[in-house]
């Protein structure tokens, strides 16, 4: 595989802090195809919009709302999901 | 006999509309990824139609080992041409979490011709919010009818009983394909706008969940909180299974009392006396403590703060290989292994569930309670200073407890560096289920099952090994002499094994009779000194082994030795089942050994030296 440091501008879901809002671009090369697959399937597909509700402390998986449901992330899958910054929609 | 199944999205409430719609009771948590086997049973009413409640998966397309055999289950439950209906449960709160899936399964059943009717669920959350979601432009998108239904309630459950008559009488050609041949993007991008067009508008329901977890996931707060919890949690295992555990001692004593003069026989009243009561009665004892750790435990899942509570030990979990889904586990294993066994059915990564595996046999469950009291009064010094506050008893007790817990991270720790590739492993990824108020009946129920299926399943067990213990140290002279039993000459067999720790054969064939489990270790002991009720009244005992030769050291090492080992039978029939692999529980058994052995060995040689 090969391994390509990300350019400059770009974002992962990781980075996010707390209230941020962000669209999907994609996934990095690093990330199995199997998980992408699941991750569309939880919602986290390119173009859809994702928001941070929960940053907390101390490394803890972050907690991300897209649409209704909420999920939880670590940053070892967090940061294989790429993102650009939207305005935020409220 | 025809078959009914029942799929859905994890969480989205297929055990509780099981136990609805069939009687059973299987277990419903405010969690993802409760359900881990196919469940079967009468539909309540129609005596010839079985449902089947399978484990909740996201997609039909597995990503783990696991998953895949979960779908290939229902692919080949589509095939059996038993099967004439398919009920997809779908979370009406969260559509868009469950519409793909729910494409997927329509797809599905009409290749195979089935049925298939979707009941949206958790109608009762949208009422109380004043939201609603389009059912007859969701029916009319998919060409599928739709049910609303509460499975919390029971509102709509007569509807499905009808629909599911109404199928039958039908037949299923009665439906006209419509998505046979769609690939999965297609069905991807349907699902998304639909859900986009029909789903309950608005953000209460997000924004109350979201303001609990301010709360509860803020670095000070939730921390606080989680103490706070955690410590309320000890609280009443002790106390609300206290009374209970003395009432199930009392009792059994006041039966052999009753009953043991009535035998006839001498064998068999020393039999009843030893083996039945005081050997089945030591492992009945703990049965309590499982009702109420299992009940407390589910309360705090089913309100929703378990999933908070694995966030906040993720990350310090998972440097020791493990993931904060293994914490309830863990937590669970505290007071008894058996309950944290079934619990890391939650864990869905196969490679982190087989660590949790290896770590809730070490936590300090209170088996060792006895053994560490018995040892800590016979050879730690009673002295405290500051007034009362800090004595080296409580130091100690409170030493080799955490030491259990080091020595299994320690474990997990070395096991998940040493084997980096082995066993699928999946990335965290948890839904964050909303906060509810726990259903109290199905919480008793469950506490109650997990409870009654301990004494059935450990029970054999345990009477078979009271049985064999029993026999060695009764015959061949009628339990005169210990010493001069089988189980004696055992002793005096197994004991070179145990001299290079300073014990003796005596609390060699202690050692081995606490494989039963380990507060046999103290009664064991108890009969050997020739002292009635030594589980009872330990100060004799105590006094007894510090007046035979035993050093400090041999004590130390004898702690250590327990902190570590796997003296259970109970614990390893249920690690066989769960597990499904009686090689992991009879490696770890040999492991550890090895481990308590060496361990309790250099502590020996260290003390021995000072
Ligand atoms: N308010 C409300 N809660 C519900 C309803 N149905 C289920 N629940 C709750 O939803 C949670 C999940 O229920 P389960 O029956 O365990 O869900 P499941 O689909 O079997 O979940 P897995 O086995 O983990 O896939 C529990 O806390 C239930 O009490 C409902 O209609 N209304
Ligand atoms: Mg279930």
């Amino acid at each position: 595989m090969e391994m390509k440091p990300p350019p400059e501008a770009t974002r992962t879901l990781w980075s996010l802090r707390r209230g941020e809002h962000c669209a999907i671009t994609g996934y990095d090369d690093l990330l199995a195809e199997a998980y992408k697959v699941r991750l569309m399937e939880f919602g986290f597909y390119p173009g859809e919009t994702v928001s941070c509700l929960q940053s907390p402390g101390f490394g803890a998986p972050k907690v991300y709302r897209v649409n209704n449901t909420i999920y939880s992330l670590d940053d070892e899958i967090a940061d294989h999901i790429l993102v650009e910054s939207t305005p935020p929609r409220d | 006999m025809t078959k009914v199944l029942l799929i859905g999205s994890p969480n989205s409430g297929k055990s509780l509309l099981f136990n609805r719609l069939t009687g059973l009771s299987q277990k419903v948590a405010n969690f993802p990824g409760i359900t881990v086997d196919v469940a079967t049973g009468k539909l309540q009413g129609m005596d010839d139609v079985d449902l089947v409640d399978f484990p909740g998966t996201y997609s039909l397309k597995a990503i783990s080992a696991e998953e895949k055999v979960a779908v290939a289950q229902f692919e080949k439950a589509l095939e059996d041409n038993e099967v004439e209906h398919v009920l997809c449960l779908i979370d009406a709160t969260r559509l868009e979490k469950s519409l793909f899936f729910t494409l997927q399964v329509i797809r599905e059943c009409e290749q195979h011709g089935k049925a298939v009717t979707v009941l949206a669920n958790m109608i009762d959350v949208l009422e109380a919010n004043n939201l609603s979601i389009d059912l007859p432009a969701l029916e009319a998108a998919i060409h599928t009818r739709v049910i609303p239904i509460s499975a919390r309630s029971g509102k709509g459950l007569a509807d499905i009983a009808e629909q599911i008559r109404a199928a039958r009488s039908a037949g299923a050609q009665a439906r006209r394909p419509h998505l046979v041949d769609t690939p999965d993007e297609l069905l991807r991008g349907t699902a998304h706008q639909l859900a986009q067009r029909l789903g309950p508008r608005g953000d209460v329901l997000v924004r109350t969940q979201n303001r609990l977890d301010a709360f509860f996931l803020h670095s000070v707060t939730g921390g606080f909180a989680f103490f706070g919890i955690m410590y309320l949690l000890f609280q009443s295992i002790f106390t609300w299974s206290t009374p209970a555990m003395d009432a199930i001692e009392g009792s059994l004593a006041w039966m052999a009392d009753g009953i043991v003069p009535l035998i006839g026989n001498s064998i068999l009243q020393d039999f009843t006396a030893d083996a039945l009561f005081s050997g089945i009665g030591a492992f009945l004892v703990f049965v309590p403590q499982i009702f109420v750790l299992t009940f407390v435990i589910g309360l705090l899942e089913d309100s929703g703060y378990m999933a908070r509570a694995t966030l906040i030990c993720h990350k310090p979990l998972r440097y020791f290989g493990l993931t904060g889904k293994s914490f309830v586990p863990m937590l669970s294993g505290v007071a008894c292994a058996i309950p944290g066994i079934y619990a890391a059915r939650a864990v869905d990564s196969p490679r982190k569930r087989l660590l949790t595996y290896m770590a809730i046999p070490l936590m300090p469950c209170s088996a060792r309670l006895p053994v560490y009291a018995l040892l800590i009064a016979a050879f730690i010094p009673a002295e405290t200073f500051l007034g009362g506050l800090v004595g080296w008893q409580g130091l100690a007790m409170f030493g080799i407890y955490f030491f259990g817990m080091f020595i299994a991270l320690a474990i997990t720790g070395f096991v998940s560096r040493a084997r980096k590739d082995a066993f699928d492993d999946l990335p965290f990824v948890l839904e964050l289920p909303p906060y509810r108020l726990p259903g109290i009946k199905p919480l008793l129920r469950n506490a109650f099952n997990r409870a009654k299926h301990f004494v059935v399943k450990a029970g054999k067990i345990i009477f078979a090994v009271t049985l064999v213990v029993w026999v060695l140290g009764y015959f061949p002279n009628y339990g005169a002499d210990l010493g001069q039993s089988w189980l004696g000459h055992l002793g005096r067999v197994i004991e070179p094994l145990f001299a290079p720790l300073g014990l003796d054969w005596r609390y060699g064939v202690a050692i081995l009779t606490s494989f039963l489990a380990r507060e046999v270790f103290v009664g064991t002991l108890g009969t050997i000194f020739g002292i009635e009720g030594a589980e009872e009244n330990m100060v004799p005992l105590v006094q007894q082994i510090q007046g035979s030769d035993l050093t400090i050291a041999s004590g130390l090492a004898l702690l250590v030795f327990f902190a570590i080992a796997l003296q259970c039978v109970s614990t390893m029939a249920i690690l066989a089942k769960e597990s499904r692999s009686g090689t992991l529980a009879l490696k770890m058994f040999g492991a550890y050994f090895v481990l308590a052995y060496a361990v309790a060995f250099l502590v020996y040689q260290l003390a021995s030296a000072f």
